[in-house]
């Protein structure tokens, strides 16, 4: 039998066999080899991979980072969109590039760096100094081995050193601090005249073919937004809270026995007192001795001698003796507690023994006693109303806002069966676009809800909105009319449209003046003499002004006209020919400037330590822009591919 | 055939066969092996080497921080003689390039930041020492020879504005004021850093060239 086997173990179907089985032990794992069924990648940078996973980490730890800094400001619509991808993929890309090129130069990071920066890490010490359990716990809970942290720490600092190395050489020659201070704190005298737009508009109007050839090229001034009008449901807790009926007058009552705690007023008493100092090292003798003074001095009091008067000559508190001893009224918790505790349990106007405290002997009266007890019903009935009502508004108002979301979700095309059932009544907004409008249409929520796909579009109701979560509003609104963005007709905007065009005459009229003026100027004729010859002759022209020398920040120029002279030509210095141009300012109106002479900022004269303040700024300043060079030039020569990014997958 | 042979003779074939190219089997073994394990040594090698030389480039960060320039000299010569073949030999230079201009030596500088170049392990990093030579060059009044520099590694869009800014120096130096506008523009447009000083050189040109 076994020579049977062998010989047919030669045959063919044998070879078959062992060939079928071989197969797939010879291409075991050969997908990790040809990235077949991995991760999916998003992009390649000099064959390095960047997986779909890693991005939508880093996508996902960029938006919590957006919203720990942004706090409220934080707007998912905002950052959720394909533009926060792309830029997490941008710097991604980038820190490969750099970690790349890292390696490829032969950058390495020390052991004892990694030592080094394990052992400072706040988050692996326990009472300030690195502890092993803890450090190998942290990374347990983020699921990673030391020696797997401990690479990505490796790659993280070596990902610095570059950065370090460009910032920590960069340097700043002192010559390059003295002229950055000299353009900075430049001065510059200059004069100019402003002509006034109004003086220029021209005497005729405009034709109606000049009018409708304005209007047909400048529509963009005269589109109105997309628009919609609303027809509303809105839900207020404050107003619930007015319309409660008839208040329970037996409910208020035991409300008032339950919190009567509450609307107890702290206990005060009006105090006097007269003292006998018992100096801090006196023995039992001494103490006694002033002990049997007091005894006297009650006893006189107790004979019939004002208290005051007493007071006033024995007592040996400086502070209260000239006011006969009294105290004024007291707080508990504000005296020497010896005291405290005597003149709290003392009735009033009922002289105290002697009381011993720190400072010595005292005789206490009490004259006044206020609170201890409730506030009597009465006083506080209408407080109580009015929580009773908030709670019962509240409580109404998450019921019925619960009703009307289910009643608006079941008739999604009208809001009458949920105003009918809810007795509440159907609301018309104004006209408003996207921007929002007034009130309740200024809400962003409001607004998103209105020019949704759903409401715009399908002409469903909203959802139950709350436009402001603190204030218990709540509101379902559907779209009554849209009007799509247009363009005002002519015939309502023509006044608009004359105004406009005599505006913009003016001004191309006073352009047309000041371009001369500034030939004339240019020709060597002095600012006096051609001002006086413009349009408004007839007063002497427009008035000269001359703000002397002035820095670039000065408030004191219009920001028109301080620009323009300070990025006119630098005179040269005493050649008897400035420099003049001219320009439109913010109003409409046209300057002319004509610039005499520029004062260089004095290095000299600068501080010490505002000097190095100055030079370290732009030290790094330099160096930000050269680290920033260096990675633009290293990524313009890595081979970068890049997949297209698809719109945010919706799973978080 | 091979069924012809018994055992006895299937062994004979086998010593014979061995005898033959047993040599070279041993050989090849070793070879693979003295192969492997010699790269892996190199790598590691390079690996400590590199750390080492990492560990002194960070001393040496700090002590060119705090201007003494003898103490720089000293850690920077000894990471070039020790560790020349690394990347940190030229970050050595480019720190002694700073502590010599922090101390006012302009040539001193100028000559650091030459060997930088030189030893530069990445082009951007030597376009970027170029970028610093020239700026010691301009501020030393050697204009020819900054603008030489310039022309020399000026050939990467990267750099390309920060090479206009300073080309715009010169040409200011030289009293070239449209040459210097036009390369402030370059510089501007191209996204030089620090855009807002170059904006303010540009407006501070005089009209036309010197005489």
């Amino acid at each position: 039998m076994l020579s049977e086997i062998r010989e047919r173990a030669q045959g063919w179907v044998a070879w078959a066999i062992v060939i079928l089985i071989s197969i797939p032990f010879a291409l075991w794992g050969i997908q990790s080899y040809l990235g077949v069924g991995g991760d999916p990648v998003v992009a390649k940078v000099n064959g390095h991979e960047i997986t779909e996973r890693q991005f939508n980490q880093n996508v996902q730890r960029t938006r919590m980072e957006l919203r720990n800094r942004l706090g409220d400001a934080y707007d998912p619509d905002l950052f959720g969109g394909l533009r926060l991808r792309d830029q997490v993929l941008d710097s991604m890309i980038r820190d490969t590039v750099l970690l790349d090129a890292s390696r490829a130069m032969g950058l390495a990071t020390s052991d004892a760096a990694v030592r080094g920066a394990i052992l400072a890490e706040p988050a692996f010490q326990l009472n300030g100094a690195f502890d092993n359990d803890t450090y190998r716990r942290v990374l347990q809970l983020q699921g990673l081995t030391p020696s797997m942290y401990e690479e990505q720490l490796r790659q993280r600092l070596l990902a610095t050193q570059l950065s370090r190395a460009v910032s920590g050489t960069e340097f700043v020659l002192p010559g390059q601090v003295d002229e950055s201070i000299r353009l900075l704190d430049q001065q510059r005298r200059f004069e100019f005249v402003r002509l006034g737009r109004d003086a220029y508009v021209p005497q005729t109007a405009p034709d109606d073919a000049e009018i409708q050839a304005f209007y047909d090229a400048n529509q963009d001034l005269f589109q109105v937004p997309e628009q919609v009008r609303v027809s509303y449901l809105l839900l207020d807790a404050n107003s619930l809270a007015g319309s409660s009926e008839a208040v329970d007058e037996q409910l208020l009552r035991a409300r008032y026995e339950e919190q009567i705690e509450q609307f107890v007023q702290p206990e005060r008493r009006g105090l006097r007192h007269i003292l006998l100092t018992v100096p801090m090292d006196a023995d039992n003798e001494a103490a006694a001795a002033v002990k049997a003074r007091m005894e006297a001095l009650r006893e006189r009091i107790l004979a019939g001698e004002p208290f005051a008067d007493i007071a006033a000559e024995a007592s040996e508190d400086p502070g209260s003796a000239a006011a006969g001893g009294d105290l004024g009224m007291v707080d508990q918790g504000v005296l020497d507690p010896a005291i405290e505790q005597a003149a709290f349990a003392l009735e009033a106007n009922v002289l105290s023994e002697p009381v011993r405290s720190r400072f010595g002997y005292h005789l206490l009266e009490v004259t006044a006693v206020e609170g201890g007890a409730p506030l009597p019903f009465e006083e506080v009935r209408a407080q109580l109303l009015a929580e009773l009502s908030r709670g019962d508004a509240e409580a109404a108002y998450f019921d019925l806002a619960e009703r009307l979301a289910n009643l608006t979700y079941e008739s999604p095309d009208s809001l009458i069966p949920a105003a009918e059932a809810l007795d509440m009544s159907v609301q018309t907004s104004d006209w408003f676009d996207r921007a929002g409008g007034e009130g309740l249409f200024a809400s962003p929520r409001v607004v998103a809800a209105a020019f949704s796909e759903e409401v715009l579009a399908i002409g469903s109701n909203s959802d139950l909105i709350e436009p402001d979560p603190e204030a218990m509003q709540a509101i379902v609104l559907r779209v009554d009319e849209h009007r799509p963005a247009s363009v005002q007709p002519l015939s309502e905007v023509r006044e608009q449209v004359l105004t406009l065009i005599q505006e913009r005459r003016a001004t191309d009229a006073a352009r047309a003046a000041a371009m001369a003026m500034v030939e004339r100027l240019e020709a060597g004729e002095p600012l006096a003499e051609v001002a006086e010859a413009q349009v408004d002759a007839g007063q002497g022209g427009p008035a000269i002004l001359a703000p002397g020398p002035v820095g670039r920040n000065t408030a004191d120029v219009d920001p028109a006209v301080l620009d323009l002279a300070f990025s006119l030509p630098r005179p040269a210095p005493d050649s008897g020919s400035p420099q003049a141009a001219s320009t439109v300012t913010a109003d409409g109106d046209v300057v002319v400037v004509q610039l005499f002479e520029v004062i260089d900022g004095d290095p000299a004269a600068m501080a010490a330590d505002a000097r190095a303040a100055e030079s370290r700024v732009l030290a790094s300043a330099l160096a930000r822009s050269a680290y920033d060079r260096l990675l633009d030039d290293l990524e313009s020569r890595a081979q970068i591919e890049r997949e297209p990014l698809g719109a945010e997958d919706v799973a978080q | 055939m091979a069924e012809l042979l018994t055992d006895e003779e299937k062994v004979e074939a086998i010593k014979k066969w061995w005898k033959a190219n047993g040599v070279s089997v041993v050989a090849g073994v070793v070879i693979g092996l003295g192969a492997v394990f010699g790269w892996r040594g190199w790598v590691s090698y390079q690996t400590g080497v590199a750390q080492q030389a990492s560990i002194a480039f960070e001393q040496l960060l700090a002590t060119a921080a705090t201007g003494q320039v003898e103490a720089t000299e000293l850690q920077a010569g000894s990471i070039v003689d020790d560790f020349g073949g690394t990347p940190y030999a030229m970050f050595a230079d480019l720190a002694l390039a700073r502590t010599r201009a922090d101390a006012g030596d302009l040539p001193g500088a100028a000559l650091a930041l030459e060997a930088a170049i030189g030893r530069a392990p990445e082009p951007a990093l030597a376009r970027l020492a170029a970028l610093r030579l020239a700026r010691v060059l301009i501020a030393d009044d050697q204009l020819e020879r900054a603008a030489d520099v310039i022309d020399q590694h000026d050939d990467d869009a990267a750099f390309a504005a920060d090479f206009a800014a300073l080309r715009g120096d010169i040409a200011l130096r030289q009293g070239r004021a449209d040459a210097a506008r036009t390369a402030y523009r370059a510089a501007i447009d191209g996204g030089a850093g620090n855009s807002r000083l170059i904006e303010l050189k540009l407006e501070n040109l005089p009209a036309t060239d010197a005489s």
